[in-house]
């Protein structure tokens, strides 16, 4: 049996929302299969006020042991460092966090907003919200670079806007089935399970990537999201066309470009006017290259790839 | 936007498009508009090439512009792109390389523009 206890921060409950839909496993086989035991959850518990406020503090004094802390959305910490604009259970959530954090065996950021700040950071931040151990790109977050939970493990985060809901039901098995040790985490704590691998691994439109061919706009089911439209599928990590959603689509295979929500500068560009759905060029050329591509290799690869391109590649291939 | 751009085809122009091609730029089938294309720069017609839209948002002004032409408008259409019948700057650009550039139809497949065009040729809405 392994406690867990799940707060919401600055948050829209997006993650929640997508937790619920989880399928393999489903939330609610991490009670009746994995034996987890929720002791709160803000969409779930019953608990309301002082019954939900003595559960968090017999956590924190240890009478209740907290095996997994889950947090959702950002920390707060307006006005002015005080944390007030956001309260709960009679004072700043931002004081719950860094007790509970440090009770607990694992702690879990789900989300962008609890992994980097997410959207409610974006410049100029008002709520000065920052993440659990980051802020966008930059360490430290509300708990510090050198935090680790009682596990030894630092602050797993599941980056999402939101978080893919079997990602964070098979983390949470991982860890609450002893199996935390075989979690490998990148440089933002990121499980590599997830978040080795890109958006675009796994795309239908990858042929229309390789051979140059672009969606002009919305609602083409031809050519690549990524010239034209946006999409950050090859430099975003996630595995979002690998494990899809609700088993059976992505944003790219439905025609929408990637946003890079599992990236740390999520929202790209501070969500400035003509950023959106556009992908941003100097001089014609992408600003934002596909990963581990350089300006020279890229106008030779579109050169090469726009002279070889077959016909099809030009025709939409999914007529209904 | 450029405020000498009319937004309709005169009665002239359409009169000259029929008189030499038996149809409007709108109607013309993929030979016939290359032709018009050709035919507007052999009677002189010098476009926009400058300046080169450097960013998103110079480069979406000109997609503005370019937005309420009506596919008849095809020298509006080919000034405001900055259109020419050969590659452009130190890197000779081309269409060919473009990402809009439809290699086996010789389309432009940008929505604004969505006119033929040979390998050869460039505007400065050029992308790749």
């Amino acid at each position: 049996m392994a406690n867990l206890l799940w707060l919401q921060g600055g948050a829209c409950s997006g993650n929640t929302m997508s937790f619920l839909n989880a399928e393999e496993p489903s939330a609610c086989d991490l009670v009746t299969d994995f034996g987890i035991n929720v002791l709160w959850q803000p969409s779930l518990g019953l608990e309301l006020g002082d019954q939900v406020k003595e559960i968090v503090e017999k956590c924190i004094s240890g009478e209740i042991k907290l095996d997994i802390f889950v947090f959702e959305g950002t920390v707060i910490n307006a006005p002015n460092g005080t944390g007030e604009w956001n309260r709960f259970c009679g004072r700043p959530m931002k004081d719950w966090v860094k007790e509970l954090c440090e009770v607990a065996d694992f702690v879990v950021a789900i989300g962008d907003c609890a992994t980097y700040g997410g959207i409610p950071a974006t410049a100029p931040n008002p709520s000065e919200s920052v993440g659990l151990q980051f802020l966008k790109r930059d360490k430290g977050g509300a708990l510090g670079e050198g935090f680790t939970a009682k596990s030894g493990l630092p602050v797993i985060n599941i980056p999402g806007c939101p978080a893919h809901p079997d990602w964070v039901t098979q983390i949470l098995v991982a860890v609450a089935t002893g199996r935390a040790g075989d979690l490998t985490l990148d440089e933002f704590h990121r499980p590599k399970t997830f978040f080795s691998s890109f958006t675009q691994t796994g795309c239908t439109r990858n042929m229309h990537f390789a051979y140059k061919v672009s969606t002009t706009a919305f609602g083409q089911r031809k050519g690549c999201l990524f010239y034209d439209l946006g999409c950050r599928g090859p430099m975003t990590h996630s595995p979002c066309n690998r494990i899809l959603w609700n088993r059976h689509s992505s944003k790219t295979r439905a025609g929408m470009p990637c946003l890079g929500c599992t990236e740390p500068e999520f929202p790209f560009f501070d969500l400035a006017p003509g950023t959106v759905f556009k992908t941003q060029t100097v001089m014609g050329v992408p600003k934002d290259m596909p990963e581990g591509v350089d300006k020279k290799g890229y106008i030779k690869l579109t050169a090469a790839a726009k002279g070889a391109a077959p016909a099809w590649a030009e025709e939409d291939i999914f007529v209904v | 936007m450029s405020d000498h751009i009319n937004k309709e085809l005169s009665e002239a122009e359409r009169q000259a498009y029929l008189d030499k091609f038996g149809v409007t730029p709108a109607d013309a089938s993929h030979d016939i508009l290359l032709q018009m294309i050709e035919d507007q720069f052999a009677n002189g017609l010098k476009t926009q090439v400058e300046p080169f839209p450097e960013t998103d948002r110079e480069f979406g002004a000109l997609l503005d512009e370019l937005r309420p032409l009506n596919a008849d408008q095809l020298r509006e259409k080919l000034d405001i792109s900055g259109w020419l019948l050969e590659p452009y700057g130190e890197d000779q650009m081309r269409c060919q390389e473009c990402m809009y550039y439809l290699v086996h139809k010789r389309w432009c497949d940008l929505p604004e523009l969505d006119l033929p065009a040979e390998p050869q040729w460039w505007c400065r809405l050029w992308r790749i």
